[in-house]
């Protein structure tokens, strides 16, 4: 059977309007990469095959509007995603205290996904207002990987999309695992069950 | 069945107290292991399931007079209406509920198990979606294994079934969660069939498409089934929705932060958009809808110029939302959350667009002035302001829009209609030309032929023969008749010189027929010639002893009074002829054969060629009794009655013959047999034609003393 991936991902990219969020994806989907499967269609929805310890994952970047009066409306994008994106640009203070809502908005619409914090716009050390260590220590906080890139020169775009990936397929296969567990464990109930109906006769 | 594969648990634990729906209340036995909320809903579920089994389908128009009831209802009224339904309901079911066992959960199972019972069983999916599916087949998976057809055919059915039945007693979530399953169903049975080992992962999504679109394309046209579903407020906040649209039609695209320019591209694009949206709602399925959806944030990315981003496309998608106002957009939208394939909604470019499509859906919703950034009195009034005020130029430019996309359809029917025209044109030529080498071959090969046969006009046999007939009598002739016989050669020729029409046969017939009365009458001119309406002096002089013996003629008037006459003249007179009625009788009967002497005289005239000499020999009469057995009576008083007519034609010519006939009629008619004795072989001839014709049948029928008087006549 000749599939083309062996794990689909949804991934969701959010954040303030304005903090690159689009530039993200778009330099993500534009880095050539091998076996990398780019769609031509808008920049809000990119597809991207990458390869992990030997396993061909696709990924679906969606992005969102990120201005302020959208930011209720957001919870459809959340079903069935497997990590989130969330963005702020180390240049705008706001928006990275807006960081925390969006946090919370996840929390809320969102049981367990994995999430990575991502200072975007790290190219210009003059103009940058949201200082490394703060966001580190935030981001330990919150038990969140951070990552400050710069979509304009390709700067740590790719390891931040590799690592949310990794993060994903990890807690995935872990899923499945304790679902086999939880399978098995169903399973011995059952024949249990069935034991002691037969004790019973 | 998932329900029914749970096996029955003697032991209550926690879970079991809870609510079956699984809502985490905790559920009461009085209402069948449900907590109050989804016990009222699952009454409401079997109303509904009720009311659909009294007829297997729901009734659309039943529906649609609801929806117009609904319409016209404000909310608060619907909603007291609605109370009183569920209350009249709850007292309905009742007996209902007595029917369920109180206590265990596992009864869940029985009443599933029962729905099948409960629904009539004649209910079948019909052939439509069976042939659709073969049709669709064939068009896009034909070089798959026939097998795999069946299979999908049998799932479908399968599916459309169970999603029908189950639909009676689940709420939507239920039937939902069902439908999925049975996707996933699907989808395994695509990764597992032996068939498809080999099978591209994109021909298997196509696959599971085919499928959700011909079960959804059946059950979404159901009313009340999966589409804006008995027991959800789908319907209810359509209206909502669509209102809320119209009041909101002020939003123009500042209030969005979206830029738009007013270019006709734009325009143009936005009316593509909002063409493909108000599409969606016809799509008869999810994936239809979602194709329709996607098409339509397209054309709204384009809207925005590259590269677009989220932030582009949601605001602008939200405005062409608010211009386009879809119909039943939130049934739509529900539909497609609900019963389309899960996996595809969530992932995937339809799945992003319709998810982009809910939240601007859900913004609208819940649109204030805050989200519109804007003064909150100011909003209010906008909201206060009769939806019709609300317009903007985008309406018109959108309206132009339309307005110029329809006369593009107009124009390229007309240019096709144009086209057509040509092509008729063209057609019409070329027949033109074709007819014309036609006939022009047509010539051209009648002319071979007649180059190779060429005509050849033989002398004509019928001239020499009536020349003769003429020479032959004319010596009889007196010198009265021989007066008028040139005037009738001269109609006879001109009529005999085209012999093939048969109406001219018709005259011919008559010509000869003619041209022998009158061999005859030139026979009989110096003897006995006849008499006619023109001999009036003797005839009023002879009637004076006619009307004491005979019944006025006028009391005969069917019959030709001729012909009456005729017989009056002749058969009245003599004394023992005493019935009068007899005589009548016989006259009704010669007129009424006098056709078939016709024919007679037809044979004849076609005998006469081969005997030109003798036209009037006995022979060409004798034959009459080969065609007719009543020939030898009818010919006999046909060929008398002939006689007369012609010799009226004859005597018209001849007025000079009155006086003579006068001298005869006057003289006696008992002197007949006398008379005819002096006449010599000729009238013998005559006669013997008479008497040979009469002799079968004339004797019974006809009194023997009118033969003398005939062959006296002739």
């Amino acid at each position: 059977m000749a599939r083309e991936f062996d794990h689909l991902f949804k991934l969701l990219i959010i954040g303030d309007s304005g903090v690159g969020k689009s530039c993200l994806l778009l330099r993500f989907a534009d880095n050539t990469f091998s076996g990398s499967y780019i769609t031509t269609i808008g920049v809000d929805f990119k597809i991207r095959t990458l390869e992990i310890n030997g396993e061909r994952v696709k990924l679906q970047i969606w992005d969102t509007a990120g201005q302020e009066r959208f930011r209720t409306i957001t919870s459809t994008y959340y079903r069935g995603t497997h990590g989130v994106i969330v963005v702020y640009d180390v240049t705008n203070g706001e928006s990275f205290a807006n960081v925390k809502r969006w946090l919370h908005e996840i929390e809320q619409n969102c049981d367990v996904v994995n999430k990575v914090l991502v200072g975007n716009k790290n190219d210009c050390p003059s103009r940058k207002v949201v200082v490394t260590e703060d966001a580190q220590r935030f981001a330990n906080q919150m038990n969140i990987p951070l990552f400050e890139t710069s979509a304009k020169e390709n700067i740590n775009v790719e390891e931040m999309f590799l690592t949310i990936t990794k993060m994903v397929l990890r807690s995935k296969l872990e899923m499945k695992e304790r679902q086999n567990v939880t399978a098995n464990d169903t399973v011995n109930l059952k024949k249990s069950h069935k034991g002691k109906k037969k004790c019973c006769h | 069945m998932v329900f029914a594969s749970k096996m029955p648990s003697l032991r209550i634990d926690q879970s079991d107290l809870k609510c079956k729906n699984g809502c985490n209340f905790f559920g009461n036995p009085q209402w069948q292991g449900y907590c109050s909320k989804c016990h009222r809903e699952q009454l409401q579920r079997q109303r509904w399931a009720e009311k659909g089994l009294t007829a297997t389908l729901p009734k659309p128009v039943q529906k649609k007079m609801e929806r117009s009831l609904k319409l016209s209802s404000h909310s608060s009224f619907s909603k007291f209406e609605e109370k009183r339904l569920r209350q009249s309901e709850t007292l309905k079911n009742k007996t209902n509920l007595l029917k369920f066992s109180v206590f265990s959960k596992s009864k869940s199972s029985e009443i599933q198990d029962q729905t099948p019972e409960r629904k009539p069983p004649e209910f079948k999916v019909p052939a439509t979606v069976y042939e659709m599916m073969k049709k669709d087949w064939a068009e896009n998976f034909s070089n798959l294994p026939v097998q795999v057809d069946r299979e999908c055919r049998v799932f479908v059915h399968r599916f459309i079934w169970d999603v029908i039945n189950s639909s009676y007693v689940m709420n939507v979530d239920e039937l939902s969660e069902r439908v999925q399953r049975y996707y996933q169903q699907f989808i395994k049975y695509t990764d597992n069939s032996p068939h498809l080992v080999s099978a591209e992962p994109e021909l298997k999504e196509r696959l599971i498409d085919f499928v959700e679109k011909h079960a959804m394309t059946y059950l979404h046209d159901l009313p009340g089934v999966v589409f804006s579903p008995h027991g959800t407020e789908d319907e209810r906040l359509d209206r909502a929705m669509s209102e809320r649209i119209q009041q909101l039609s002020w939003v123009g695209e500042k209030h969005l932060e979206c830029k738009l320019d007013h270019s006709n591209e734009c325009s143009q694009l936005l009316y593509k958009a909002i063409s493909e949206l108000l599409a969606m709602d016809g799509a008869p399925f999810g994936g239809g809808k979602l194709a329709h959806v996607r098409r339509a944030c397209l054309h709204v990315l384009e809207l925005c110029g590259a590269p677009a981003s989220a932030d582009d496309l949601l605001p602008k998608l939200i405005f062409t939302v608010l211009k386009a106002n879809p119909p039943r957009l939130v049934s739509n939208i529900n539909f497609v959350t609900r019963f389309c394939n899960a996996q595809r909604l969530m992932t995937g470019e339809a799945g992003y667009y319709f998810t982009n499509l809910c939240c601007a859906v859900s913004f609208i919703e819940n649109l204030t002035a805050e989200s519109l950034s804007m003064d909150k009195k100011e909003f209010d009034c906008y909201m206060a302001m009769p939806a019709s005020i609300g317009g903007s130029t985008w309406a018109a430019a959108l309206s132009l829009c339309g307005a110029v996309k329809e006369a593009e359809e107009q124009r390229q029917h007309a240019e096709k209609l144009m086209e057509e025209i040509k092509k008729l044109q063209d057609d019409a030529e070329q027949l033109a030309n074709n007819a014309e080498t036609f006939e022009k071959e047509i010539a051209k090969k009648v002319q071979d032929v007649l180059a190779k046969t060429p005509l050849e006009i033989k002398p004509r046999r019928e001239l020499p023969r009536l020349r003769v007939l003429r020479n032959s009598t004319g010596p009889l002739i007196d010198l009265e008749t021989s007066k008028t016989v040139p005037e009738e050669d001269k109609q006879k020729i001109p009529q005999i010189n085209i012999p093939d029409k048969p109406q001219d046969k018709i005259d011919l017939q008559f010509e000869t027929l003619n041209t022998r009365t009158e061999n005859i009458l030139s026979f009989d001119m110096d003897k006995s010639p006849p008499k006619s309406p023109q001999n009036q002096p003797w005839e009023s002089k002879q009637t004076g002893s006619f009307e004491l013996l005979t019944p006025s003629p006028i009391s005969f008037p069917l019959f030709d009074s001729r012909s009456i006459d005729e017989r009056m003249d002749e058969l009245m007179t003599p004394e023992e002829f005493g019935p009068d009625n007899l005589s009548l009788g016989l006259s009704n009967i010669n007129y009424d054969i006098d056709l078939s002497d016709l024919s007679g005289d037809n044979s004849y005239a076609e005998d006469t060629p081969k005997e030109p000499k003798d036209p009037f020999s006995p022979d060409g009469i004798k034959k009459e009794p080969l065609f007719d057995p009543f020939a030898p009576q009818t010919s006999n008083y046909a060929i008398l009655e002939k006689f007369d007519e012609f010799t009226l034609v004859d005597t018209k010519n001849k007025d000079a013959s009155d006086s003579f006939e006068v001298v005869h009629r006057t003289n006696d008619f008992q002197t007949n047999a006398e008379r005819s004795d002096p006449f010599g072989p000729v009238q013998a001839e005559a006669t013997s034609i008479l008497d040979e014709n009469n002799s079968p049948s004339g004797a019974c029928l006809l009194p023997s003393p009118l033969l003398p008087q005939s062959s006296k006549k002739t």
